[in-house]
């Protein structure tokens, strides 16, 4: 059925109402002028003239409005059709200004420095122009501190769900990873049910876009560098078409190397933050040269700018035998103990010599093992981070951070902190271990010169003293006239000092041999108890203010040993037991068997040694100088001499001592000596 | 003839100095220290002292310091009689107020010329 237009209709209702009014208004003024002209038209007479005439003109009236109507619609029509393209093109070319407009916007936008937030939210709102009001706009940006992608800036409907989260990149969905972070390839899916497996997938691996209609993920690339991605969620398929995505791609280009700025700086200062932590446990480190208080500052500095609970030191020479040697605990966090050796997270960074971080003991199946994970409970443990330090390619010591009150995701950036601390903590360790070494060298070299030089004054005393009385006796014998008796006498004084010196030459001789292990000890079976006789009756003469008594055990009997050298040892400990009782005193030598060895005791009364000089004396030169030793001629090597001859034999040497009441010299020698001497030659 | 006191703690060498000087005019006095060397010197007021170094009970700085410290001993002059020749030892020797100093080994020659350099006539 042919159906006017609507338009058309109303024109025609219009025009024909018209033509009536102006018809009806028409008659009613030709009726007045007749009857005023005195013509009276009877209806009835004249019916048929006048209704014929008012048909003809209502018709005429009736057609004139029609074609008016119609033409009317024509020029209605077209003027709104023109009206219509002069709106629509006026409109596109208004977007465009405007996208035009918020590119150059974002880009003065972007000319300052900004922070990653600021960037994403100018960023979003430029994007948010070009796309219909309800598509999501998130930026997610590589941080590289994090080593993960961070949401920065999130605008429509779906936002709540996408801020603040971060994603490593394993964490984003498969298909965004592989080409659009992997690739650098723009991702668009104008419809997400054209394929619904597909789309599963990733709703599966990103919640926040499930039943979304459309979606895209765009790269954003700066200097070669992938700095985040953009991402849009269209709730309506078709949204999102590769043209539609022209302008946010074109808009990216230009964020990407603000992005790249913003990232740069803040990996710089996150970096600079982190040397200066590092400096200023250098600084203090190297601030000191004690081992111990390098590691205890160090220790104590990281734990509280980790914001850990606890922190562990254990030093061992293996990751088996580890032993706590220092902690810090915050307030209220109960200690490990020093000594504890049950650490499995450390022993276990200690075999693997690296550093390890278990974000939660409870589910790190290396730490499931019921003992173990006893032990980590009844510590507490929760996360932890530890790390071996190793000093010269030895294991040295094992640092741990621990947290008790809660599981902790330790980030890259906490472990290149603990790492460069560890690094300079050997740096600092070795140094000062390499320090104490030299100090203690340059220690014991300078002792070594004090003695040196001690023993050439006290060589040169004691040589020239003998010295002066051969050079004078025989002087004597030469220049002046003596009886034979006197001249007897000088020689005897001539050869007496002639022997002393012998004696401390010998003697020097003899050590050095000794020390240097150039000295050997000719065995044979030797009675003991008949040695110390011998000894003992040789001193005597010299003697007579010290009564000498023995009190030798015959069950002594023989052992192996050099007869000259242990008659030495002895002769050594007695005349010490005479020098050194001016007073004079009973000393007392007695024997004793005692299990598989000999022991030999010497007492006197004499002035005894000081508490200090109890081991000293047995050093070279170690002899106690003071006022009271002066005029007691000795060389200071008779006692080392009775250690190193000792020692050969395979025994010890030690003393008792109490100043001003005397001193107890004790002497083991093993018994069995040839015996095993001779097991050991077969065996060679 | 001169009054002379010797301290030294080598039996040796106390012999050779008595033997050495038996025959002269000199009139000696050996002490075996140098406390025992004060009393003789308060006692004797010798021309000259001789002394040793090292010395049990009273070393011979300390023997020197004590007469130096009483101004009825203070004019005697003090040789010491020393076994090392370094320099630093024997500049301590001058330090403590030394006359004059015989290096151990000595000749009796040197002796009995030292003696004689501070005799009074």
């Amino acid at each position: 059925m042919f159906k006017l237009p609507r338009s058309l209709r109303l024109y025609v209702a219009a025009s024909t109402l018209y033509a009536a009014l102006i018809f009806f208004a028409v008659q009613f003024i030709y009726t007045i002028e007749l009857a005023q002209s005195g013509i009276f038209i009877a209806r009835r007479d004249n019916g048929d003239l006048l209704s014929s005439i008012q048909v003809v003109s209502f018709i005429v009236w009736l057609g004139i409005s029609l074609i008016a109507a119609v033409v009317m619609h024509r020029l209605a029509s077209a003027l709104s059709k023109a009206q219509t393209a002069e709106a629509g093109a006026k409109t596109s070319e208004e977007q465009k200004d405007l996208e035009l407009g918020s590119i150059f916007g974002l880009s003065s936008a972007l000319a300052g420095p900004l922070d990653l937030e600021q960037i994403g939210a100018f960023f979003v709102a430029a994007v948010r122009g070009s796309l219909p009001f309800d598509m999501t706009i998130a930026l997610i940006v590589y941080d590289d501190v994090l080593e993960a992608f961070r949401t920065v800036a999130a605008d429509g409907p779906r936002a709540q769900d996408l801020k603040d989260r971060t994603y490593s990149a394993v964490a984003l969905p498969a298909i965004v990873r592989v080409r659009v972070i992997d690739h650098r390839q723009s991702l668009v899916i104008s419809d997400t049910s054209a394929d619904k497996d597909m789309w599963k997938k990733v709703s599966e691996e990103m919640p926040a876009v499930a039943g979304a209609r459309s979606f895209a993920a765009l790269p954003l690339v700066s200097r070669e560098r992938l700095v985040g991605a953009l991402m849009l969620i269209g709730e309506r398929a078709g949204d999102l078409t590769p043209d539609r995505a022209q302008m946010p791609v074109i808009m990216g280009q230009y964020v990407a190397g603000s992005i790249h700025s913003a990232l740069s700086v803040k990996e710089a200062e996150a970096r600079a933050e982190r040397e200066t932590l590092v400096s200023r446990i250098a600084q203090r480190a190297r601030g000191s040269l004690n081992p111990d208080e390098i590691l205890h500052a160090t220790v104590d500095e990281l734990a509280k700018v980790l914001g850990v609970t606890r922190a562990v030191v254990a030093t061992g020479d293996s990751e088996a035998k580890l032993d706590v040697i220092y902690e810090w605990a915050a307030q209220g966090v109960p200690t490990v103990g020093l000594g504890q050796r049950d650490l499995p997270v450390s022993r276990l960074a200690a075999r693997l010599g690296r550093s390890l971080f278990v974000p939660d003991v409870r589910k790190d199946s290396r730490f499931s093992e019921p003992k173990t994970a006893g032990i980590l409970a009844k510590l507490g443990v929760i996360a932890i981070a530890a790390t071996p330090v190793r000093i010269g390619g030895q294991f040295a010591a094992s640092l741990a951070f621990v947290h008790t009150d809660r599981a902790r995701e330790w980030t890259a950036e906490d472990a290149r902190l603990i790492d460069s601390v560890a690094q300079e903590l050997r740096g600092a360790i070795a140094a000062a271990e390499a320090f104490e070494q030299q100090r203690a060298a340059v220690v014991e070299l300078e002792r070594l010169n004090r003695a040196k030089s001690d023993f050439v004054s006290i060589v040169s005393h004691e040589f020239r003293t003998p010295l002066t009385g051969i050079q004078g006796f025989s002087e004597m014998m030469q220049s002046e006239e003596l009886t034979i008796d006197e001249m007897r006498e000088y020689a005897g004084d001539i050869n007496k000092d002639a022997h002393r010196l012998n004696r401390m030459i010998t003697e020097m001789l003899d050590l050095d041999k000794m020390e240097s292990g150039r000295m050997e000890i000719h065995r044979e079976s030797v009675d003991l108890n008949a040695i110390v006789n011998e000894a003992a009756n040789r001193m005597r003469p010299n003697a007579p203010e010290h009564p000498l008594s023995l009190r030798l055990d015959p069950m002594v009997g023989e052992v192996s040993g050099d007869r000259d050298k242990l008659t030495q040892v002895m002769a050594n400990l007695l005349s010490n037991a005479v020098k050194y009782s001016p007073d004079g005193g009973e000393i007392v030598v007695s024997t004793r068997v005692e299990g598989s060895a000999v022991h030999i005791v010497v007492r006197d009364h004499g002035m005894g040694i000081p508490k200090g000089a109890l081991e000293t004396i047995f050093e070279r030169y170690g002899r106690v100088e003071s006022l009271a030793t002066r005029h007691i001629q000795g060389t200071g090597l008779g006692l080392p001499i009775v250690r190193q001859i000792v020692q050969l034999h395979g025994g010890a040497v030690w003393v008792e001592s109490t100043v001003g009441e005397g001193s107890v010299f004790h002497v083991t020698l093993p018994r069995g000596v040839t015996a095993r001497a001779e097991v050991a030659e077969a065996a060679s | 003839m001169s009054k002379v006191v010797f301290c030294e703690d080598d039996p040796m060498i106390r012999k050779l100095v008595q033997s050495a000087l038996r025959s002269s005019t000199h009139d000696v006095h050996i002490a075996g220290d140098g406390k025992e060397g004060l009393d003789l010197i308060a006692r004797l007021r010798p021309d000259v002292v001789f002394s040793d170094v090292a010395m049990p009970e009273m070393n011979g700085f300390e023997l020197a310091d004590a007469m130096r410290a009483r101004p009825d001993l203070a004019h005697i002059p003090i040789v010491f009689m020393t076994a090392s020749v370094q320099r630093e030892q024997i500049d301590e020797c001058f330090r403590h107020g030394a006359a004059g100093h015989l290096a151990k080994p000595f000749t009796m020659a040197e002796l009995r010329a030292r003696i004689a350099q501070f005799s009074k006539n």
